[in-house]
């Protein structure tokens, strides 16, 4: 009897695995989102994982080119702007609709970007879209009425900005989630819960299907969406693992197709693996690990020690050694693809070089290292920061013969640190929102910026930062940000940028995808291939 | 009895008041908090942040309003999941540690308390230093690495069983092995001390002497007494793996409530990190009742009043 109830069983679990075996053909992207996305209102979205899943459910204006970041139509056909730059006018496509059946109209656009500014709504990122004429001033709540901010439907499908200022980067700033069209009556009938799958109302290639939180969610084509023809997988399965090693397993054992990050541990081996190394990509990522001097601390108030200290970091060997994915040695700040961005063949920056950096610590006054204090690196709790910095203090006790103490710090710990009072050197990364030099050397450096922690100032670098942002030529733009970057990073020094980042992923031979330097990839243009 | 357990009810509910008061007033007192950002946020933004979180009332206001909404079993929101409550996250999360966690407890009593005992019943010999060499194994394999060999060997070397996440029973058992090896070590190593105390008392060679048979002695007289230490940590035990384990959790990518509440103080949630602090509390203070109760049945000598 026993024994024919232990057959009986197997044989249930058998059907019940045949069962769920995948029926007909459709095609499903297994990807690993790497944490559950912290929302999916794209009013508030902030972080990596909550872009991915907005790109693919909410359109935008405007849009990027996943690879080569240009500006590109999505929602508008076109958009021109006035002579003096100040006004902006989209014209959008009439054949979008919600996936309620409703048209996505400008009214929508105008609804999305008001109730990105509502203070009540309080969105993090609402400071991106200051640049908006009374933006500022309705989210700051000095004004209460949000007809003041310069966004209106000037028709169904016609919308138009004002700015207040000239501003040549406004077609990217269109492209983020915050500016997106937003479902006014879904949000308004179901509160901060309209984006559970059940009541939530999209307008993208894909829609949600199922989202079991801090597990998985399962997102659908979208049927009815304009360019759902050219839309080849079917559904995309996204897990929320964030054990690197875990994942790693799963995409080996064939339950995923694609990951987006590999443990660095595990480089050696997947590099020397037959089968892994060919699925190995590395592409590049749109952010800059540095170490900030704080300008203000002694020794660090002088530029020739700041001079010293970015000279005397071998760069080269560091990625060779401790990061091994193929990051790029950086000497400036914004990263290549940026708008703005300086080619290391112009020579700005203090490249790895032994006796330029002992003789900038000799001209500081500190020949050999001689009477130099012992100065403190500190970096937020974690192996890998761990790592570089060790190689790094290394380095300079070697180059400099001076004594460096590491400390670290619990994240946000760290981060109050830093904002206080920032060690004599710190260690940050910055992405870019948008891929404009305006969002790296004006948002970060800027004296007047509250991401300013090295306290680095200097009037002509700001009078720089702060035309580029107005000045609508883009030659020009370009030749006022290499020289903030020369005052920043080589006649200034007052940071280190160490690398720039890059995005180490492994992806199945039949899965035929796009590599987008900020992430936020668009999965209505990748393929799943038999096989 | 009845009074008894009326009391402790009171005492349990002061408790978790001061449990409360406590994790309210350090939460607030760590540096950095639940809106600090590698991109930092301009001060207007996080003044919106804060009215919208009433994180911009006084100290005493805020607390009061949380026990206000207790009152009414609402946690409140959580900062970093904006369309769900904390209520939603444990009820969503906490049971999936606890299915987890009542396995793994099952694994550690199954395996621990007979190790045990038959340890203390071949005292030094082979199969004596064989159990104890599997308990102080099992303490010292640290879940993080015990976690990682078993989903090697058993998920992506054999196929026997799932590599990670959570699904069916099958999807539980390298989880729970991982869990519940820590704690069965622990059990057996205890069981073992106590039954060789116990089998040294005047009763146990009573008994013998009154020619029953050492089954009988063992299984009816020394075991029930043997057990009663053993059941004072399995109340703690139980309460402590069915609240769920960061890292089984993180290593398996299980959704539960373990890793969410490390995750929570990370991030200076602090709806979050109160409502699964007093739910841990409330459980941990159950658990403890329910051993002092159990007392009474183990042992006729204990007696409430």
């Amino acid at each position: 009897m026993k024994k024919g109830t232990v057959v009986l069983g197997i044989i249930t679990l058998m059907c019940i695995s045949i069962l769920a075996l995948p029926v007909g053909a459709k095609t499903v992207l297994r990807w690993n989102l790497g944490t559950e996305p912290p929302t999916l209102d794209p009013a508030l979205a902030t972080d990596t994982t909550s872009v991915f899943v907005d790109e693919q459910l909410f359109l935008g204006l405007t849009d990027f080119n996943d690879e080569t970041m240009e500006v590109i139509p999505e929602l508008a056909k076109d958009w021109l702007a006035s002579d003096n730059g100040l006004v902006w006018t989209f014209i959008m496509r009439d054949d979008v609709k919600w996936t309620d059946g409703k048209p996505v109209t400008a009214y929508d656009v105008e609804y999305g970007v008001k109730r990105t500014l509502n203070p009540a709504t309080a969105s993090d990122y609402a400071y991106v879209l200051y640049v908006i004429k009374g933006a500022q001033d309705y989210n700051t709540g000095q004004v209460e009425d949000a007809s003041v901010v310069g966004v209106k439907a000037v028709g169904d499908y016609i919308v138009r900005f004002e700015l207040n200022h000239a501003a040549g980067y406004f077609p990217s700033i269109a492209s983020m989630w915050i500016a997106r069209p937003q479902p006014k009556e879904a949000i308004e009938k179901w509160g901060d819960k309209w984006t559970e799958p059940e009541n939530i109302v999209t307008n993208g290639h894909y829609m949600l299907k199922e989202w079991v939180h801090d597990d998985y969610l399962v997102m659908v084509k979208n049927p009815d969406c304009y360019e759902a023809d050219k839309v080849q997988i079917d559904e995309i399965y996204a897990v929320m693992i964030e054990e690197q090693s875990t994942a790693l397993a799963l995409y080996e054992g064939g339950e995923l197709n694609a990951l987006r990050e590999v443990p660095l541990e595990d480089m050696d081996r997947l590099k020397a693996d037959p089968v892994l190394s060919k699925e190995l990509s590395i592409a590049p990522r749109l952010c800059t690990y540095y170490y900030g001097f704080n300008n203000e601390k002694f020794p660090f108030d002088d530029p020739l020690v700041r001079k010293a200290f970015a000279s005397a970091i071998d760069r080269e060997t560091l990625i060779a050694t401790v990061l091994k994915g193929e990051q790029k040695p950086a000497t400036t700040f914004s990263c290549p693809g940026i708008f703005g961005w300086v080619d290391p063949a112009e020579e700005i920056g203090h490249p790895f070089n032994v006796e330029k950096a002992r003789d900038f610590l000799a001209q500081a006054g500190y020949p050999g290292g001689e009477g130099f204090p012992v100065v403190t690196l500190m970096f937020n709790t974690s192996e890998s920061h761990r790592k570089i910095a060790q190689v790094i203090q290394l380095m300079w006790q070697q180059v400099l013969q001076i004594k460096v103490n590491l400390a670290n710090q619990e994240w946000k710990v760290y981060l109050k640190t830093c904002v206080e009072d920032a060690p004599q050197i710190y260690r940050l990364g910055w992405c870019a929102d948008y891929p404009d030099a305006n969002n790296w050397l004006n948002d970060v450096f800027n004296s007047k910026s509250e991401s300013n922690y090295a306290n680095f100032s200097n009037p002509e670098y700001d009078k720089l930062v702060e035309e580029a942002a107005r000045e609508s030529d883009p030659a020009k733009r370009k030749g006022m940000y290499q020289k903030a970057e020369r005052i920043l990073c080589d006649t200034d020094a007052g940071i280190a940028p160490i690398y720039w980042y890059t995005w180490v992923t492994l992806t199945k031979p039949n899965v035929k995808r796009t590599y987008a330097p900020m992430g936020g990839e668009h999965v209505k243009d990748w393929k799943i291939l038999p096989g | 009895m009845f009074a008894y357990i009326i009391r402790r009810i009171f005492w349990s509910i002061l408790i978790l008041l001061i449990l409360s008061l406590i994790t309210f007033t350090l939460m607030h007192m760590i540096p950095g908090g639940p809106f600090d950002r590698e991109k930092k946020l301009p001060s207007e933004i996080i003044a919106n942040l804060e009215a919208y979180y009433n994180l911009d009332e006084p100290f005493w206001k805020q607390y009061l309003n949380y026990l206000g909404g207790i009152l009414h079993f609402d946690l409140g929101p959580s900062f970093t999941s904006r369309s769900r409550t904390v209520n939603d996250i444990i009820r969503q999360q906490a049971p999936i540690s606890a299915q987890l966690g009542l396995f793994a407890f099952f694994i550690a009593v199954a395996l621990g308390i007979p190790l045990g005992i038959l340890a203390a019943l071949k005292q030094n010999t082979a199969i004596d230093y064989t159990c104890m060499w599997l308990a102080i194994l099992g303490v010292s394999l640290p879940n993080m690495a015990l976690g990682p060999f078993l989903m090697w060997i058993f998920g992506l070397k054999l196929g026997w069983l799932p590599i990670a996440r959570w699904g069916g029973i099958s999807h539980m058992i390298l989880p729970a092995i991982t869990l519940g090896t820590a704690y069965s070590a622990i059990i057996a190593r205890l069981t073992r001390a106590s039954m060789l105390q116990v089998i040294r008392e005047d009763y146990i060679r009573t008994a013998r002497a009154k020619g029953l048979s050492e089954r009988v002695v063992m299984l009816h007289h020394a075991l029930k007494n043997a057990l009663i230490p053993v059941t004072t940590v399995l109340g703690p035990i139980f309460a402590i793996i069915i609240t769920g384990s960061m890292i089984v959790e993180q290593i398996f990518a299980i959704p539960g409530i373990g890793k969410y509440f490390v995750t929570s103080v990370m991030n200076r949630d602090y709806p979050v990190i109160m409502g699964i602090t007093l739910f841990f509390g409330a459980l941990i203070v159950i658990a403890n009742l329910v051993v002092d109760i159990t007392y009474g049945f183990l042992d006729p000598r204990i007696r409430y009043e």
